[in-house]
Parts: structure tokens; C-alpha cells; sequence
């Protein structure tokens, strides 16, 4: 009996730290889609530039937990230059044309990081503090994950906070609200804009950052995780934070446990449900809070 | 209630938005990826004599874009080596990507027989590739070298036009079978592999000749191509408690299965054995370094087999890490092209006489010896047994035995 608590342990706990990991991943691409309406397809490349600034950090010697605050910033700034252009002059345009020019330009990214650092698949090295294991019930769980499980509920929190309980925030959701009116009380929300995109860049490199360690680091990693982005905010819902916590959950949960019951079919399977979850809930699992009057 | 039904429209065509955008993005992928595809390559055509014109399918883009790379840097560099001539006639290589979709190569193989009329066709990585070619360059009556691995191209799917210098599946999984009985009779091992026709032919062929040795065979994981997380998988191992494991995982996969398996505390507990492609020098091992050290996996590639020797060290030179798998299969279908060339006079393209000769004596490639199999084409090949060993700056598969001239049971299996 032992040996079956103890397994159902550490498979949940793998969830979970699957459920952080994208959390994390989705929480940089739901905040400008909800909080901006811009389709932000590049998301995946400022994960894997992240991933990229990890582990050359962590191959230089340097302090390792540096090594997640580099990466924000690499690719905040990355944001703060995209957001001057081009992506300003595309938040009051159609979807359609956000998709055309951010996917256009992930592809670009993807060509240039290729032949800046080649397609080699490259692993962090991380730091002795994480790469032990806990024993939970007799059975082995790495450090790693309880680290990535730790960032995800810390960094949603704070992400929670800033946004809900902070005058900023309200700010921010005001302008999204109407724009005509916050700017009428004397805010630039313009540059209100700029720090929402800096900080959805910057989340996305710093989950690259923390992905790599369970990920890898290769050509191709930026799309995968740009659809597992997707699918976690579609099936949490937009524009609550709720939803994408929700998503995470719902996603990572049904990604792990479809691998324990149903190995051979663990895609179709996972998938499946929450193709019927989307059909009974369209809107996804938390309906978007009331922001319009 | 107009604010809660604005909501509710807002929010619904919200989620649609994103649905259709992910729908899109598809879209604009195939799109892109068709408009890359159409790019031509230059065609540099100011020989004096006719150059000999061959022409490589292989995946530049991709899920096995590193392994086509390296392929196409095997060719170059025994081109290189070749002084860019084959019997005193120079070489033309002209490299089409496939991007690992059969249909996709198929166009690229018409484009390389009809536009480029090349004397010659290689490549390929993808077994389905591989399999969609061999009907048109049947049908096209196109000398070719097919560098796939599914049992079937030297069995059901032999083409008179087709000749195989590289391994099939079988060859890899029976001999890891052949291994662990003879290392460690009795023992009960399971199987993790990703789930699609290579891993399917891996570790059936493990499988069947394991169970023929009358070896314990447990549960039998499977894992869609592409998985992000083997927790899952590692902690369902765990569970099992077997003796061993046999594995297939390729490129990213492998990083992963590796790299997870060690923080997941098997690696030591359980022994790993697996295909050579799970832990490939240039591909995997780097990137995973001691997480792989002690696994045992059979290869008909190897870094440190004496054959392999020279091309190793000019590999080397040219400025790479250890070769893997694809590069050593790059340079020694070159080896093989260049002897067909050789031994035809300059002139390969007399198909029945170039045939012959390599029928009439081995060549002697980077993957050691190479008779072909008269019945269907197929390369007889050494296959090494290797153990991850540490290496001064890393890890090396290190030979500890060798199955010599191995020969897939062919069209009669």
C-alpha cells in the first residue's frame, strides 16, 4: 500500500511541476492577450532565448540563481525593442494581421538563433542545490521540480498582486478598458503598454530560463511551447488570471496522468478531454471577470 | 442584463480568436514552410566535362534538422577530401530539405530527377520519406542510396533501383536482445520507446529475439514523438522495479529521457541499454554527458572502432565535435558513391554495371567493411555493442563487442 500512495504521490507531484512549468510559459502570452488583445505568436522565441541565456549563464561559472534574472531582463529588453517596433503600430489592428506579423517575425528569430548558436539540443548545467533528489514515501522525486513548482506559485502570486492589488495594475486594466479615458487623467498609457509587453517578454525568457532544466534547448522548442502556451490560456479562459492558473492545472494534469493510464495514447487521450471540456465551456474554465461597463 | 451578455459575447469571441489563431498558425507554418521549401538553390553549371551530378534528400528543417545537417557535413567533407572529384570527374551535390515529411520529399526527389537531372540520389533520414521515394525512384528508374532504416526497404519494399548502405532497425534490436541475453541471461526487462515506426521496429526486433532467447520480456511503455515530461514514464519504471530497460528515444526525446532519468535516480539502479541513436555521440551525448554513463546500446556507428579512425580524426579537424550517427552516414555514402564512380570508369549511370560492382567486392567505409547483400541491396554491417564511457572533456561510446557482418534476414524474413 505504501508503494501505491507513493506513486500516486510523485506522479501528482510531476504534474504539478509540469503545471508550473506552463503556468509559467502561459502566464507571459495571457497577459498581453488578455490585458493588450495582441496576439503575441513570438512568445516561444523569448522562451528560448531565455533557455539560450540560462545555460550560457550557468556555463560561465557566474551565481547560478543570477542566471533566471539575466534571463528576464535579455528578454524583456528584446520586448521593449519589439514593442517600439513594430508591434506598437499593430495593437489596433486585426488579429489576423498581429498573428501575420508576430509569427513572421518568431520564424525570423528562430533562423537567427539557429545560426547564432547552432541546432545542437543543449542542457543547463545546474547547480549542485537542485540536482538532488527528496524521497517521498520511499520514492525518489528531484529537487529540480520542486524548485520549478516553487517558482510557478511565487511568480503567480506576484504576478496576481501586481496586477489585481496594486494601483498599477488597476491602471493597466483601466486602460485596456478605455484607453480614451485613463489618458484624460493625465497617463501615458502608451508607456503603460510598453511595460505590459516588457513584462510578458521577460516572463517568457525567465520561464525558458526555468524550462530548460526539464526541456532542453533546441531549433523547434520555440513552436513547441508557443502551442502548449496556446492550449493552456484557451482551456483556462481569457483574460482572467484565474483561467490560466486553472489551465495550467487542467493541461499539466491531463498531460501527466493521460502517460500513466493510457501511455499509448497519451496525446489523443489528454487532448480529447479537453476538446469536450472546450465544448462545454467555450469560454474556457474561469469566464473572464466583468471589466466593461 | 446587456453587460453580462456583452461579456459573454466578448468572451466567447475572444477564445475563438485564439482558437482560429492557433488554427492560423498552422496554416501560415505550411505557408512558410512551402515558400522556404520553393526557394531554389543555385545550380552552378560551368564545368567543362560534364560534372557528375548528385543529388541529397535529407531534413534540413524540422524535428531532424541537426541530424540533416550533419549528414550533408559528412558528404561535404569526403567531397572535400576528394578534392570535389570522383575519378578524375568533377562533383556537383545539390541539397534539397524534406523537412521529414514523405510528401514533401517526394517533391523535392521529382525536383532533383526531373529539373536537376542528377546522375545519382541519396539521402534521407525519415522512414516514411524513405518509403514514399522508393516508389518514385522506382517508377523514375533513379540510381538511388537510401539512408533510411525501416526494416521493410531491405525486405518488402526492395527496389532493383536501391541500394542501402547504411543499417536496418533489425539489425540494432536483435543484436541488443543477442547482448543482454548472453551479458545478463535471465534478467526481466522493459521497454520505453517513442511511439511511431522506428521505435515500433526497435523494440519489436528487441522483443522477438529477446523472447527467442527465452528472456523475461515486462510492460512495454510507449510515448508519443515529442513529449516534454517523462516523469510520468520515469516514476512508472521506478514502479516496475525491472532488471533493465531497453530504450529508443531520438534528438530532443533523448536529451530528455537521459537527463530525467538520472535526477529521477534510476540511472544505477536500473541498467539502460538501448539503440545507439538514444545516445549518439554528436547528437545526444553532449548534451547529457554523465547521465548516460554505463548504458550499453548496439550501433552500427561507432567513434571509437578502428574502421571509423580517419574519418573521425577529420571530423574532427574540421572543426566539430565526435562525429554521430548521420554524419558517418553522410561520409560513407560518399565513400560508396565514390567507389561506384571509381569502379565504373567515371560513369556510375549504367545502373546494372555499377550494381555489380559493389556486388563484386566490398567497399571500405567509415562504418567498417561494406559487402552489399546481392538479394536486396542491403549493406552488411558491423554492429558494435557500446558502453558510455567517460572520456577526457565528456563522454564517449566506447566499444566493448562487436557482432561482424550482420545481414538482415532480407526479402524472406
Amino acid at each position: 500500500m505504501p508503494d501505491f500512495l507513493g506513486y500516486a504521490a510523485i506522479q501528482t507531484l510531476n504534474a504539478l511541476s509540469f503545471s508550473a512549468l506552463l503556468l509559467l510559459n502561459g502566464l507571459g502570452l495571457s497577459v498581453v492577450l488578455s490585458l493588450m488583445n495582441f496576439v503575441n505568436l513570438a512568445h516561444g522565441s523569448f522562451f528560448l532565448m531565455g533557455s539560450y541565456v540560462a545555460i550560457f549563464w550557468l556555463g560561465t561559472g557566474a551565481p547560478w540563481w543570477l542566471a533566471f534574472p539575466a534571463a528576464f531582463l535579455a528578454a524583456g529588453l528584446a520586448g521593449a525593442l519589439l514593442e517600439r517596433f513594430p508591434f506598437r503600430h499593430f495593437y489596433a489592428r486585426p488579429h489576423l494581421m498581429q498573428v501575420l506579423l508576430t509569427y513572421g517575425l518568431s520564424l525570423i528569430f528562430a533562423d537567427l538563433m539557429r545560426w547564432g548558436i547552432g541546432a545542437q539540443i543543449l542542457l543547463p548545467e545546474l547547480p549542485g542545490a537542485l540536482q538532488g533528489v527528496v524521497f517521498i514515501l520511499d520514492m525518489p522525486f528531484p529537487v529540480f521540480r520542486l524548485f520549478l513548482i516553487a517558482a510557478g506559485v511565487a511568480l503567480g502570486l506576484l504576478l496576481w498582486l501586481l496586477l489585481d492589488r496594486t494601483i498599477w495594475g488597476a491602471v493597466l486594466r483601466a486602460a485596456v478598458t478605455d484607453r480614451g479615458i485613463v489618458e484624460t487623467l493625465g497617463i501615458d498609457t502608451r508607456r503603460v503598454f510598453t511595460v505590459v509587453l516588457v513584462l510578458s517578454a521577460g516572463l517568457g525568457g525567465l520561464s525558458g530560463a526555468l524550462g530548460a532544466g526539464m526541456l532542453a534547448a533546441y531549433p523547434g522548442l520555440d513552436e513547441e511551447v508557443l502551442l502548449l502556451a496556446l492550449v493552456t490560456v484557451v482551456v483556462g479562459g481569457l483574460g482572467s488570471f484565474g483561467g490560466t492558473v486553472a489551465g495550467a492545472l487542467v493541461v499539466g494534469f491531463a498531460l501527466t496522468f493521460s502517460k500513466v493510464w493510457f501511455p499509448e495514447f497519451a496525446n489523443l487521450a489528454a487532448f480529447a478531454a479537453l476538446a469536450l471540456l472546450l465544448l462545454l465551456r467555450p469560454a474556457g474554465l474561469v469566464a473572464p471577470p466583468l471589466r466593461r461597463l | 442584463m446587456p453587460n453580462a451578455t456583452d461579456h459573454e459575447g466578448r468572451a466567447s469571441s475572444a477564445s475563438a480568436r485564439a482558437a482560429a489563431s492557433a488554427a492560423a498558425t498552422r496554416r501560415l507554418l505550411l505557408v512558410g514552410a512551402t515558400a522556404g521549401a520553393l526557394a531554389p538553390l543555385a545550380t552552378p553549371a560551368l564545368a567543362q566535362a560534364r560534372p557528375l551530378r548528385i543529388g541529397m534528400v535529407t531534413s534540413l528543417s524540422g524535428p531532424f534538422a541537426a541530424l540533416g545537417e550533419s549528414m550533408r557535413a559528412g558528404m561535404r567533407l569526403l567531397l572535400a577530401q576528394s578534392g570535389e572529384r570522383f575519378a578524375d570527374r568533377p562533383v556537383e551535390l545539390i541539397v534539397e530539405d524534406d523537412q521529414a515529411r514523405p510528401d514533401d520529399g517526394v517533391r523535392k526527389a521529382r525536383k532533383l530527377i526531373g529539373q536537376d537531372r542528377v546522375d545519382l540520389l541519396c539521402g534521407v533520414i525519415h522512414s516514411g520519406v524513405a518509403l514514399a521515394l522508393r516508389d518514385v525512384v522506382t517508377e523514375a528508374q533513379m540510381p538511388t542510396f537510401l539512408l533510411g532504416s525501416a526494416n521493410d526497404l531491405a525486405r518488402k519494399a526492395v527496389s532493383p533501383y536501391i541500394l542501402r548502405p547504411t543499417k536496418t532497425n533489425w539489425m540494432l534490436g536483435s543484436t541488443a536482445a543477442r547482448r543482454s541475453h548472453e551479458t545478463h541471461p535471465g534478467a526481466r526487462v522493459v521497454t520505453a520507446a517513442s511511439d511511431y515506426a522506428a521505435g515500433r521496429e526497435f523494440v519489436g526486433d528487441f522483443v522477438q529475439t529477446y523472447q527467442e532467447f527465452g528472456g523475461r520480456i515486462g510492460r512495454q511503455f510507449w510515448t508519443p514523438l515529442g513529449s516534454a515530461d517523462f516523469g510520468p514514464l520515469l516514476t512508472a519504471i521506478a514502479a516496475e522495479r525491472p532488471d533493465s530497460v531497453y530504450v529508443f528515444f531520438a534528438g530532443s526525446d533523448a536529451v530528455r529521457f537521459l537527463r530525467q532519468w538520472k535526477e529521477y535516480r534510476l540511472a544505477g539502479r536500473i541498467r539502460l541499454t538501448g539503440t545507439g541513436a538514444c545516445f549518439d555521440q554528436e547528437d545526444v551525448l553532449p548534451a547529457v554527458g554523465d547521465a548516460a554513463l554505463g548504458a550499453v546500446n548496439t550501433f552500427h556507428q561507432s567513434p571509437t572502432a578502428p574502421a571509423s579512425a580517419a574519418f573521425v580524426e577529420a571530423y574532427r579537424t574540421s572543426g566539430k565535435g565526435l562525429p554521430g550517427e548521420f554524419s558517418t552516414t553522410g561520409y560513407a555514402c560518399g565513400q560508396v558513391l565514390r567507389a561506384a564512380t571509381e569502379r565504373t570508369g567515371g560513369d556510375p549511370t549504367d545502373w546494372a554495371r555499377t550494381r555489380q560492382a559493389l556486388f563484386d567486392a566490398p567497399v571500405d567505409t567509415a562504418f567498417g567493411r561494406m559487402p552489399f547483400d546481392p538479394r536486396n541491396g542491403q549493406a552488411i554491417l558491423d554492429i558494435h555493442v557500446h558502453e558510455v564511457r567517460s572520456a577526457p572533456g565528456g563522454v564517449i561510446n566506447t566499444v566493448v563487442h562487436t557482432y561482424p557482418q550482420l545481414r538482415d534476414p532480407g526479402p524472406n524474413a
